[in-house]
């Protein structure tokens, strides 16, 4: 029996129309009525800037949004300034969209998106998410524009963060799989990315779509793909970001799950490229130079380090079935110290994780129970950074991370030798 | 591939209550025009002094008259010291020597006449050349009665911030006289003083001068940089309101005493600005669109639709009894003005890569160099010119696809000899090679042994043939010349479409502005169970149903389709 297209007759005829372009950009949206029109037009105006004689178009694919957002897209026209005179782009810039039969998904999203990337030829994507509120067109054309000018294959966004921001990023997900991957991308997690229409093709042909892992996070694979078959990554240094107070973002433990799962994903299906490496590169980085700002209050720590208490005993048998005797013994240790004198060491932090990873691998358990086991551990080691740091300059905190990226590297010999242990 | 939900009618014109009042309405001549542009030094050379003449023209009529035009527009050919291509006068009411007599023009004339074509002449009212004897008498001395016919002043600091048009040669509007000590206005060369029309002496001498031509029989004016007749402090000194007084005053005397003449306004600005030369249908009968024809050249490119849309979007409606004057190339520079710097950037681009090809704010080439010699876009672009909407004009030698020689200097390069034949200087002279006013363009693939009348005409499949059948196609139906235009919005906007209708006749053009194949569904349930005609080839196609109508179309193709209700 033939496969079923995931692509519906109308989406295929809109893209018939089009044809051939150099510029792609897609918008998943779910939901977002309140700022999707303010998006479309600051793609609009990037491209008309930017992008003046590039073939462009805008792709809106929704997740079946319940409010006015498909509306909006198909109601909402170029914008024209009163008075002018002349063209207002030199070419049509197109409007597609289409909508996915199934739950609300950034991976079926981006199918859709690769797909009629692939069937445009376009040369360079990006992917915009309307819920961020701090978009501007030169973001647009800093994610394009690497891709499209410097032959880069993706491009990954670069934030301004308080101190306190992305603590999820700076303590586990950028140096580790810096470390595992290789390339040094800050933010393989996020809402805003660039890639190639070479890099849209071969995400296409991988039989990946179903994965959860990839449902809910594709950037990341995406980038570790093209990390993985040779093509040039970068980052560009967009700006503080902003989101709708209407997109509340996941929870700790979704975040937990959606991330850490996928990153222990890409390492299993990418073991035979990360197995032989060491050290990591840094990728090209365009725009002002990455720096974290000196504002930004400390979060709650309140129940930070009892929860970090409680899970290491209520998970006990668990987290013996994941780490090392060794480590357990001394996570189970500090869980017992004076929370004001606790600390969670770098080396025992990288060597847990590591030990999470490698009992991902072998399935020690239920992956995403595995994965949801970090949480409490991941509480301690934040409980502990913020004790260390609320006080520190934001140069000392960017020091401190560039160590435990090292810690993480340093390490690595211990991950793969766990990674191919018998037991 | 179906039509997206905008409205189908971008731009449409009144159709007219009565269209058979118009149809028989000769004065309305102009509308129905299609204008070939010449100038009479580069056409034919019957005294064999290596300069057209207007013997030589005469004796080409009978070609023009072929070839389906119905009038001629001649470049200036009164005496002149030629610094500016005759557009510095030095007399209007006479002939240029090199050009034959005022006999000799006379002659031309009603032998054009007789073949049913009427002669458009240039009428330079802005300035004269300085050896003009207007101005020799107003340099003379401040004294002179006529020095109050230019603009003089003892500074140049007046009507300051006015911009330069002749930017590659100027420096400034005002040029210094060294007899009357004092400066002159001049918005061109600074050999071609500004005429003063604030005197209405000036505009009386200007009304003698049109007189003299009418009452020979001239059938209209060509009046070149109109914006610029009156000056005034604080204003950029285009398009006044006393500009147009003037020319209302000329309007007038002209429908009293010449019913039929026609004024073609040369004001290059954007339309709702040239909108204001129109009037209440009481100044110009016809302006050219000058924004559109970059905008042709840039959709072709860009293989989108979507500039010649826009810019008709922009185009205000015109009275009536008005016309918009539509070309594709002329004796000029191919002007981008009109155009953001965005887009004159695309076109210096795409159509003028060697700066040699650039000159002014603009790109001095002939159109089938333009192309690329490509055929299907010459025939594609003149396919346009013809079925949208205005009176087309045809530059010499286009039909034939001649080339250019962008090295001759100023924008002498598309004004090289007529290519008559493949023999002797082309047939444009018999004199030595080395007298031509100009040389012969003369390489291998424009050169006139390639690119000539004499062979053209031999084959059935030639660009000249092409372009006899499609004047031939033009001039048989009316609908083309003063009906309305309804643009269609297909989802394939490398397809431009539009019906063209007046009264119960409709014409449905499509085009394929892609180097590509390309499908295109359209939306004619307004023509529902009206039969397509193909209109070069007489062919039927299927009937129009309920379904959207499904065309192919191969790289650059074009139809021009009669809808029959049968």
């Amino acid at each position: 029996m033939a496969e079923e297209s995931f692509l519906a007759d109308d989406f295929i005829r809109q893209l018939m129309s089009v044809g051939e372009v150099d510029l792609l950009v897609g918008i998943p949206s779910y939901n977002n009525a309140s700022t999707i029109e303010q998006t479309l037009h600051s793609v609009e105006e990037s491209l008309r800037q930017s992008f003046v004689r590039e073939r462009a178009v805008i792709l809106n694919v929704d997740g079946g949004s319940g409010d006015e957002t498909r509306q909006i897209v198909e109601q909402s026209s170029e914008r024209r300034d009163a008075g002018h005179k002349g063209l207002t782009s030199l070419r049509t810039i197109h409007r597609i969209s289409c909508m996915y039969d199934r739950s609300p998904s950034q991976g079926l999203a981006l199918r859709s998106i690769v797909a009629a990337a692939d069937l445009l030829r376009a040369r360079a994507c990006a992917v915009i998410s309307p819920a961020t509120t701090s978009l501007t067109p030169s973001w647009i054309a800093n994610l394009l524009r690497p891709v499209y000018r410097e032959g880069l294959d993706f491009v990954a966004p670069l934030y301004v963060r308080s101190r306190f921001q992305g603590l999820l990023a700076r303590e586990l997900l950028y140096p580790m799989s810096r470390a595992v991957f290789g390339q040094r991308i800050r933010e393989l997690y996020s809402d805003e990315w660039g890639f190639s229409g070479r890099l849209a093709s071969q995400c296409l042909e991988q039989d990946v779509w179903r994965e959860e892992a990839v449902r809910t996070r594709p950037e990341a694979w995406m980038a570790i793909l093209a990390n993985g078959a040779g093509l040039k990554c970068g980052q560009y240094f967009l700006g503080p970001k902003t989101v709708s107070p209407s997109a509340t973002g996941p929870d700790i433990v979704e975040a937990i799950r959606q991330t850490v799962g996928n990153l222990f994903w890409c390492m299993e299906t990418n073991q035979g490229y990360w197995m032989g490496r060491s050290n990591s590169q840094s990728v090209s980085t365009f725009g002002p130079e990455h720096e974290l700002s000196a504002d930004g209050i400390p979060p709650s720590q309140d129940k930070m380090f009892d929860l970090f208490r409680s899970g290491v005993n209520e998970l006990e048998p668990i987290l013996a079935s994941i780490l090392a005797p060794d480590t357990h013994a001394q996570i189970k240790a500090i869980a017992l110290s004076d929370r004001t004198k606790f600390r969670f060491a770098s080396e025992l932090w990288v060597k847990t994780l590591y030990e999470f990873a490698a009992s991902y691998h072998r399935a020690v358990l239920n992956r995403d129970h595995l994965v949801q086991a970090l949480v409490p551990l991941y509480r301690g080691r934040v409980y502990s950074f913020l004790l260390e740091h609320a006080n520190s300059s934001a140069e000392a905190m960017e020091a401190q991370s560039e160590i435990l990226c090292q810690e993480f590297e340093r390490q690595k010999a211990y991950l793969v030798e766990r990674w191919t242990a018998k037991n | 591939m179906q039509d997206s939900p905008t409205p189908p009618s971008i731009v449409s014109q009144p159709q007219p209550e009565s269209s058979a009042l118009l149809l028989h309405d000769e004065n309305l001549w102009y509308k129905d025009a299609v204008i070939y542009q010449l100038h009479v030094r580069t056409f034919c050379d019957s005294n064999a002094d290596g300069i057209g003449d207007f013997r030589g023209l005469t004796s080409k009529l009978d070609y023009l008259q072929e070839l389906g035009i119905n009038a001629i527009w001649l470049l200036p050919f009164y005496p002149s010291p030629l610094r500016d291509d005759g557009y510095d006068i030095a007399d209007y009411t006479s002939v240029h020597p090199s050009y034959g007599t005022l006999q000799d023009f006379k002659d031309f004339l009603t032998a054009a006449h007789n073949r049913r074509i009427r002669v458009i002449t240039e009428m330079v009212v802005n300035h004269t050349s300085d050896q003009h004897p207007w101005f020799q008498e107003s340099r003379s001395s401040r004294e002179n009665p006529k020095r109050d016919w230019y603009v003089w002043s003892d500074t140049d600091n007046r009507y300051q911030g006015v911009r330069i048009i002749f930017v590659d040669t100027e420096m400034s509007n005002w040029a210094w006289d060294p007899i009357s000590k004092s400066y002159y206005w001049h918005r061109f060369f600074n050999h071609q003083p500004d005429l003063n029309y604030d005197n209405p002496a000036v505009r009386e001498a200007m009304w003698e001068v049109m007189k003299f031509w009418l009452d020979i029989g001239v059938d209209g004016f060509r009046l070149d940089a109109v914006p610029y007749l009156i000056e005034r402090d604080g204003t950029s000194c285009e398009n006044l309101p006393e500009t147009h007084e003037i020319v209302r005053d000329f309007r007038k005397r002209i429908d009293l005493a010449y019913p039929g003449k026609m004024l073609l306004a040369e004001a290059n600005q954007w339309p709702a600005d040239v909108r204001s030369y129109f009037g209440n249908g009481d100044e110009f009968h016809m302006a050219f669109h000058f924004p559109l024809m970059p905008r042709m050249f840039m959709a072709v490119k860009l293989e989108d639709r979507k500039p010649i849309i826009e810019i008709l979007e922009q185009t205000p409606q015109i009275p009536e009894n008005c016309q918009w004057c539509i070309f594709l190339r002329n004796h000029d520079e191919l002007t981008l003005e009109m155009v953001t710097d965005v887009e004159r950037d695309y076109m210096y681009d795409e159509y003028a890569v060697d700066k040699a090809m650039r000159i002014n704010l603009g790109i001095r080439r002939r159109l089938a160099p333009m192309l690329e010699n490509d055929r299907r876009r010459v025939e594609l672009l003149t396919g346009m010119l013809l079925s949208m909407p205005g009176t087309p004009i045809i530059y010499y030698g286009d039909e034939i696809g001649m080339g250019d020689n962008i090295y001759l200097g100023d924008r002498n390069g598309v004004r090289t000899p007529m290519q008559w034949n493949g023999g002797w200087n082309a047939g444009f002279s018999a004199a030595d090679p080395e007298r031509l006013y100009s040389p012969l363009i003369s390489n291998p693939v424009y050169g006139y042994q390639a690119i000539n009348v004499d062979s053209q005409r031999r084959s059935a499949h030639s660009l000249l043939s092409w372009t006899k059948s499609v004047i031939q196609t033009r001039n048989a139906f009316r609908v083309f010349s003063r009906g309305s235009i309804e643009f269609l919005n297909p989802s394939n906007h490398r397809v431009l479409a539009y019906v063209r209708r007046l009264g119960e006749e409709k014409v449905l053009i499509v085009n394929n502005l892609s180097s590509s194949a390309q499908a295109v569904e359209l939306n004619l349930q307004m023509y529902k169970r009206h039969i397509p005609i193909e209109m070069f080839g007489r062919n039927l196609f299927p009937r129009i149903g309920d379904l959207p109508y499904l065309l192919t179309l191969g790289p650059y193709q074009f139809y021009w389709f009669r809808l029959r209700r049968l």
